[in-house]
């Protein structure tokens, strides 16, 4: 049971369409950006988050990278370093207006060459 | 921080789109203006759960378009859950049932509102002893107040029960129980005074976020609050707690009893209180010798209290509850100083359980015991599910046994209080009880011949199909059964209609006039903003066109004892309204009127109503609201206190005034710890537990239409221990089978996901209709409350791949 393929695994049934009752328009868009050429990275804007007053943690709970967000004190946060920029947690956030903005990956984000 | 205001409002109004459609007639009495944007804002209570949080709600062009926390409202002061936030969207599900389908051959096709009427009529007229309703603590108090004149006063049957009776059932008795009236004492400003808090088997951080984040904020001014959470799994809620005490499904009744050992062992309960205030009770040795004596129980002395709590010591608590003796000499320290304030909050955990009834009785037991009531932060407080479980179930007593206000069917001088109000002929109301939930859709599955004699049900804003228990046995057996016939008043399709042979287009929460009653017995009202889709309509109205097609028929029932017509309503000028024509039902305000003839009831019990104009201007209002001598109308926050509540004698600090003993004192239940129904063993070696989770509401049939709130809970799941797992080889993620006496279901298994289930113990939520875990539920009974225990079975899981 590797952590990778167990979480990838897990969301992956849950990306099954949506069925019978509800006419497919009703189901969530689940927009996958296609192959971009920019890197990106999510980050959670707090003023709009849920977790600030209330309860959620759905951004978290999804991520399928391992370490890519954790939970401070209730308030998800990205570790930009990890993020994959899948934009997985932007597309399942609830918060009436969206919480999690995905950026280009600007080169100051990522490590430096010594 | 953003403006809470701004920001509900941008992101509504991008959630919702501007199909424009005529201007609804609109009810209220003063037309609310529109702002700047062309939005017209007014109050609304929440559709979803018990909470009872108040939203602005705008309105443009016929549709609801915004949705903001309400400031003015005590409950919530502005804030929202993520439920909440899109309660507006409930409404505008791409399949809202929109016209009456009736089922021919096998299909559902469209009918006219008239044939709909006349076949309900037909199939009533032709058995009206066969007929029964099973209504809704999501029923306004107005339409539960219509269905339940229409089959007890009008019918002279008592086939009515509500889905509440699988939600708080429990909680009823034990109020009852021990003092001698429902509902809670207290209320949510408890939570805002209290020094302690602690959840039974409750985790507000997901089923009360509103409640819970009224806690939380009070930690972030500074204020030291100490959150334990006793529970069977950890949950979003332990996260937040400063202890977290695990126990053994069914051994809370264990632990309560350790408490009281503890706090009569130490000499540190409180002999005043409990010498002025409480007397003591125990299971009644012959629980059939009369009807009340499960609730009245048999007389108990002190000191037989004392020695049948003498063998709960913290060594034998902590065998049976896993629960380590040092946290029960902890949880008894607390109960024993009478410096701090503690709240008990407790919603499923308790109730549904086949021992639910004394879990109530002794969690209030431990509170009296020890002197920690009637102080506010000091309260033994209940939480409901559902919006108007305490407001429509309970107080309008849409269940089998009751009558409006907390009267009783098995009461002579009840019935005739009632039909006095009801002005029908003495001997209307049938003397003997209806058949309560569980009982009610066995009959109904049962062929006649066998002695099934429920053939015609009429289902109302509920999904049983999804929320009974043991689903194969209650509600699928429905099925091939042609003499059996479903009505079901929904707005969506759901899986009850599956089995549905009428379905009825419902109008949904603001699409119509509205009351609801919250936890903390606070009665709110609404106007209809918009108008509902297609042909849809009232579910009050769909009652009364019944009730009037059969006073038509020549049904002597639906006449009172001058001859009129049950349902005669008259609007603010005194002229009566034909209100069972559609088009004529907004020419009046029916649920005022209604609920005008409904106060007339609240009295009795001490749960006095103000007149409807009062809660058009308020928040809500929490019963007892008494009339003062300047003619304003004031609210209690506490029950049974002399400081707060008008019906305590002066001098008396605390009086249970409806008490069951007529002394006004409490009673103090001993009830003995027992085993579960069904325990894991070799052949299903783990417990089951089922709930629900914070983005969806119950069975999901108006959040799983909500595109944000799908997004993020899309889809059932197991909850394991990640060692369990392993031992079998499982993956996270992998769909795997869980089975147990009754059924199997197969989906994924979520290790180290929300909740962290113990070893040995399973979760599964019942939102998802794909996926129903009420195939699996035992759903035994407490024998007090007819409540089904959801949170406790064995169950076996085994690899999808491998199962047979």
């Amino acid at each position: 049971m590797s952590a990778a393929l167990s979480r990838r695994g897990f969301f992956a049934a849950f990306r099954q369409p949506f069925e019978r009752r509800v006419a497919p328009a009703a189901a969530p868009v689940v927009k996958r950006e296609e192959a971009a050429d920019v890197a990106k990275v999510a980050i959670v804007q707090g003023r709009f988050c849920i977790a600030l007053t209330s309860f959620c943690s759905a951004c978290v709970e999804r991520c399928p990278v391992s370490g890519a967000m954790k939970k401070e004190r209730g308030m998800p946060m990205v570790v930009a370093d990890i993020c994959t920029g899948c934009g997985i947690c932007h597309d399942v956030c609830p918060a009436p207006r969206n919480a999690v903005l995905m950026l280009p990956r600007r080169p100051s984000l990522t490590p430096q060459p010594t | 921080m953003i403006q809470r205001r701004e920001f509900n409002k941008l992101a509504a109004l991008a959630a919702a789109s501007a199909a424009a459609q005529a201007r609804a007639q609109q009810s209220s009495p003063a037309p609310k203006p529109a702002t700047n944007d062309g939005i017209t804002w007014d109050k609304a209570p929440c559709r979803f759960c018990g909470t009872g949080c108040h939203v602005r709600v705008g309105v443009k062009n016929d549709r609801v378009v915004a949705i903001e926390g309400d400031q003015l409202a005590e409950v919530n002061k502005g804030l929202l859950c993520v439920k909440g936030y899109h309660v507006g969207l409930a409404l505008y599900g791409k399949d809202r049932l929109t016209q009456p389908l009736l089922r021919r051959n096998g299909v559902l096709e469209p009918i006219s509102w008239e044939e709909a009427i006349e076949t309900i009529s037909q199939k009533i007229m032709a058995a009206p002893e066969q007929f029964a309703i099973y209504g809704s603590g999501q029923w306004t108090i107005p339409e539960g107040y219509a269905a339940n004149k229409f089959i007890k006063g009008g019918l002279g049957s008592n086939h009515i029960d509500p889905n509440a009776r699988l939600c708080m059932a429990s909680a009823v008795t034990g109020f009852l129980s021990v003092y001698g009236v429902d509902e809670p004492a207290g209320c949510y400003d408890d939570l805002d005074k209290c020094d302690v808090l602690i959840m039974w088997g409750n985790n507000m951080a997901e089923m009360h976020p509103v409640l819970f984040s009224r806690v939380m904020d009070r930690r972030t001014r500074g204020e030291k609050v100490t959150i334990i959470d006793l529970g069977t799994r950890r949950t979003r809620t332990t996260e937040f707690s400063d202890h977290y005490l695990e126990f053994r499904p069914h051994s809370d009744l264990a632990i309560m009893n350790g408490i009281a050992h503890l706090l009569i062992k130490q000499n540190a309960f409180d002999p005043k209180f409990v010498e002025r205030f409480c007397n003591f009770r125990k299971a009644p040795k012959d629980p059939l010798a009369t009807p009340s004596a499960p609730l009245h129980g048999d007389a108990m002395s002190f000191e037989d209290y004392k020695a049948a709590l003498e063998p709960y010591t913290p060594e034998l608590v902590e065998k049976l509850s896993g629960v380590p003796a040092e946290q029960i000499r902890m949880l008894a320290g607390l109960f024993a100083n009478k410096d701090i304030r503690i709240t008990s909050t407790w919603c499923m955990g308790f109730n549904q359980h086949s021992r639910g009834t004394n879990a109530n009785r002794l969690c209030h037991g431990i509170h009296l015991l020890s002197g920690h009531f009637g102080r506010p932060g000091d309260a033994p407080t209940s939480l409901t599910g559902q919006p108007s479980a305490c407001g429509t179930a309970r107080e309008v007593g849409t269940m089998c046994h009751f009558l409006p206000g907390g009267r009783l069917i098995l009461n002579p001088e009840h019935r005739k209080e009632t039909e006095t109000i009801w002005n029908v002929p003495e001997g209307r109301i049938n003397p003997k009880i209806g058949h309560h939930t569980v009982l009610m859709w066995e009959k109904f599955c049962t062929p006649a011949d066998k002695g099934g004699d429920i053939r015609t049900l009429w289902v109302q804003v509920t999904n049983p199909g999804q929320s009974l228990p043991n689903l194969h046995k209650l509600f699928k057996a429905k099925a091939g059964q042609p003499d059996k016939f479903l009505i079901v008043s929904d707005v969506y399709r759901t899986a009850t209609t599956e089995l549905a042979d009428l379905v009825l287009p419902s109008a949904m929460w603001v699409e119509k006039n509205g009351m609801f009653g919250n936890s903390e017995r606070r009665t709110q009202q609404w106007f209809r903003m918009v108008k509902p889709p297609g042909d849809a309509r009232d579910d009050a109205w769909q009652m009364i066109a019944v009730a009037r097609r059969l006073h038509d028929l020549g049904h002597a029932g639906m006449k009172d004892k001058d001859g009129r017509f049950l349902f005669t309503l008259k609007n603010d000028k005194g002229e009566e309204v034909p209100v069972w024509e559609w088009p004529r039902y907004y020419d009046m305000n029916v649920d005022k009127a209604l609920f005008e003839e409904y106060r007339a009831f609240s009295r009795y019990k001490h749960k006095d109503l103000a007149p409807y104009d009062e809660y058009v201007k308020a928040r809500g209002l929490r019963w007892p609201v008494v009339q003062q001598q300047d003619g304003t109308w004031r609210e209690t926050k506490f029950r049974f206190s002399e400081f707060d509540d008008p019906y305590v004698k002066k001098g008396a600090e605390i009086q249970f005034y409806h008490s069951v003993t007529k002394d006004d004192k409490a009673l103090i239940w001993f009830a003995p710890a027992e085993k579960a129904a069904e325990e894991p063993d070799a052949d299903f070696p783990f417990w089951l537990c089922t709930g629900r989770v914070l983005e969806h509401w119950h069975t999901g049939s108006m959040t799983r239409r909500i595109p944000q709130l799908h997004a993020a809970m899309p889809h059932s799941y197991v909850e394991m221990h990640p060692e369990d797992a392993r031992e079998r080889g499982l993956a996270n993620g992998e769909t795997i089978v869980v089975k147990t006496r009754r059924g199997e279901l197969r989906l994924p298994v979520w290790i180290d996901g929300r909740g962290h289930p113990p070893r040995g113990s399973l979760f599964i939520p019942f939102f998802d209709e794909r996926l129903m875990c009420n195939d699996l539920t035992l759903g035994e009974v407490d024998p007090i409350s007819k409540e089904p225990d959801y949170k406790k079975c064995a169950a076996t899981v085994a690899r999808a791949s491998s199962a047979p």
